[in-house]
């Protein structure tokens, strides 16, 4: 019953959004078209970082693998053999990505995917210049922001469905335990590097597609462009501040960043980086579990000092109530809402 | 009746020390083996190595007759041999059941996501932890996270169980009733093998036991006589435990 309503609900507001590009102007749509990328990239990123805890700042290099796959291939097939072809270049990058680097784990990891798209970044101007002698690609491609927005769109439903699927399966769970304890998960009969890769490769190919799909939007790609190491900080403050235990979580952390750097980047464009750094900072030095992990804690003492009533084993149990990945904005609103609706059956006083 | 449990001139060196050398031992289904010795005996280390949890240099580990040496730690547990850790392994941040579901998804019968919580609700009410289930490791008690380890480990459907010291450190009321439990499990069929430095408790659970020192099997027989041996005692001289 609930399960159907939310699936009418979910697809009425795909339907609304899909009608997006003959609604609003020209701006409004760029607008959208930027929100869902990162809305793709930062739920990809959260359906492997958020539950293994590997921090990948890897994003750039698949996004711009994708986009430069599609400059460079552009002029020698149809758009969608390129996206195939990124599709495939995406998916063993990541699988070898992950083979040589999930053994290692913390900093390393982090700095890894970093190096990795500035490697990438540098090879390729290396290349264009020493080889091709072209400094930048143009993509024009009958292709137009409205087909842009539609894939995306449609990019976003899957990456939903794909986490929503994964969250209730056994690979779910096992990475949930992976994140936590390694050794424990081995100990429970869990192929440790398998669940890793293979979610690695999921996470990573949204990324890369995500890329391919937006190199017409931008017409024009540079490697310098398309590897923007600032994309990959910023998947992970959305992440961080949209918090990760819900599947929407990032969601709210995506449209405020997203609204901010519009906002800003018109008539500010350095104040950007600097809020951006300011907010990376606060969430991690002050509050490690989302932006509302504060209140939370808050929320906690004050209903324990109202009430000693613990909750029933199995409603804690797996609901992830007492999950604690960084909960984000969506951990504030999923508790204000348990409490509104507990507190009408069961008018404790 | 045929070991169910077979370790054959097992052996382990740590750079220069032999943590582990030339072990043997058998155990059948049904039996508590106590596997006893001083700190530092290599009593760890071997359960580490039949469990998977490191590799071995040398020697042969047959679960149910099958060569199970070279299989890397989660296809044992496959393979029906689980284990509890000295210092409880659960996943900190997680609800005790979730590591409990792993288990049941992952072990030797995989079960389905949509059949594991109540799978696993199953096993943690055979060891009264259900109403815990929802509960983090850091909000359960000694005896609670004990148990909940072994809940994890039995997840898995595990023929042969490795309780490293799960019996160390509890009140005299919950060591009876830790024993019950280990006395049911070895009455369900397991082969259990049981590390332990409380004597009482190896007396009243194992008919067998294996001394080891060193690295080496230094005694074998039933607690009483094997008590007794001039150089279990010399072993352990000094020893608190005994």
């Amino acid at each position: 019953m609930r399960t159907s309503l939310a699936i009418i609900v979910l697809t009425l507001l795909v339907a609304v959004l899909a009608t997006v590009p003959w609604l609003v102007s020209d701006y409004g749509l760029g607008f959208m078209i930027n929100l869902i990328c990162y809305v793709v990239l930062t739920v990809a990123w959260a359906l492997f970082s958020g539950t293994t805890r590997f921090v990948s700042l890897a994003t750039a290099a698949f996004f711009g693998l994708g986009a430069y796959t599609v400059a460079m291939l552009i002029k020698v097939m149809p758009i969608y053999a390129t996206f195939g072809v990124a599709l495939v270049a995406g998916t063993v990058m990541a699988f070898v990505v992950g083979l040589v680097t999930l053994r290692i784990s913390g900093m390393f990891f982090v700095i890894f995917g970093f190096g990795l798209s500035e490697l990438m970044r540098e090879l390729l101007v290396w290349w264009e210049i020493t080889q091709t002698h072209t400094m930048g690609r143009y993509v024009f491609v009958p292709f137009d922001t409205t087909l842009i927005y539609e894939h995306l769109l449609g990019l976003a439903v899957l990456v939903f469905l794909v986490g929503w699927l994964i969250r209730r399966s056994r690979l779910g769970v096992a990475l949930l335990v992976i994140g936590d304890d390694e050794t424990m998960a081995r100990q429970a009969g869990i192929n440790v590097p398998f669940a890793k890769i293979a979610m690695f490769v999921v996470s990573s190919v949204f990324m890369t597609i995500v890329g391919a799909v937006m190199a017409p939007r931008f017409g024009y790609l540079t490697p310098n462009f398309a590897f923007n190491p600032l994309i990959s900080f910023q998947v992970v403050i959305m992440a961080l501040l949209g918090g990760m235990q819900r599947l929407w979580g990032p969601l709210l952390g995506v449209i405020p960043l997203v609204l901010l750097s519009e906002l800003l980047q018109v008539r500010f464009p350095f104040w950007y980086s600097v809020l951006l750094g300011l907010i990376f900072m606060v969430i991690v030095y002050f509050l490690p579990r989302g932006v509302t992990g504060l209140v939370e804690d808050i929320w906690t003492r004050l209903r324990r000092l109202r009430s000693s009533h613990s909750d029933t084993a199995m409603s804690n149990a797996w609901g992830g109530s007492s999950l604690s990945l960084p909960r984000g904005v969506a951990g504030f609103i999923e508790d204000l809402w348990l409490r509104l609706v507990r507190r009408q059956p069961t008018g404790e006083s | 009746m045929p070991a169910l449990l077979e370790v054959d001139g097992l052996t382990k060196s740590f750079g220069g020390l032999l943590a582990v050398s030339n072990m043997s031992l058998a155990v059948s289904p049904g039996e508590v083996l106590g596997l006893i010795g001083p700190n530092g005996s290599g009593k760890t280390t071997l359960l580490n190595l039949i469990a998977g949890t490191i590799r071995s240099d040398a020697g042969t580990i047959r679960i149910g007759g099958e060569d199970v040496t070279r299989l890397p730690n989660h296809l044992r547990v496959r393979k029906r041999v689980n284990r509890t850790f000295q210092l409880v392994r659960m996943p900190p941040n997680l609800p005790a059941i979730v590591g409990v579901m792993a288990g049941v998804m992952y072990g030797a019968e995989p079960k389905h996501y949509r059949d594991a919580e109540g799978a696993a609700a199953a096993i943690l009410a055979e060891l009264d932890l259900l109403p815990k289930a929802g509960y983090r490791l850091d909000q359960l008690t000694y005896i609670e996270q004990k148990r909940i380890e072994l809940a994890r480990a039995l997840a898995t459907r595990p023929q042969v169980l490795l309780l490293d010291e799960w019996l160390s450190g509890l009140s005299p009321g919950e060591l009876e009733g830790g024993m019950a439990v280990v006395r049911r499990l070895a009455a369900q069929g397991l082969a259990v093998i049981l590390v332990e430095h409380v004597m009482t408790a190896v007396r009243a659970l194992c008919a067998r036991v294996v001394v080891m020192n060193a690295g080496l099997k230094i005694a074998e027989g039933p607690p009483t006589e094997v008590l007794q041996d001039a150089e279990v005692i010399r072993a352990y001289l000094g020893d608190e435990d005994v």
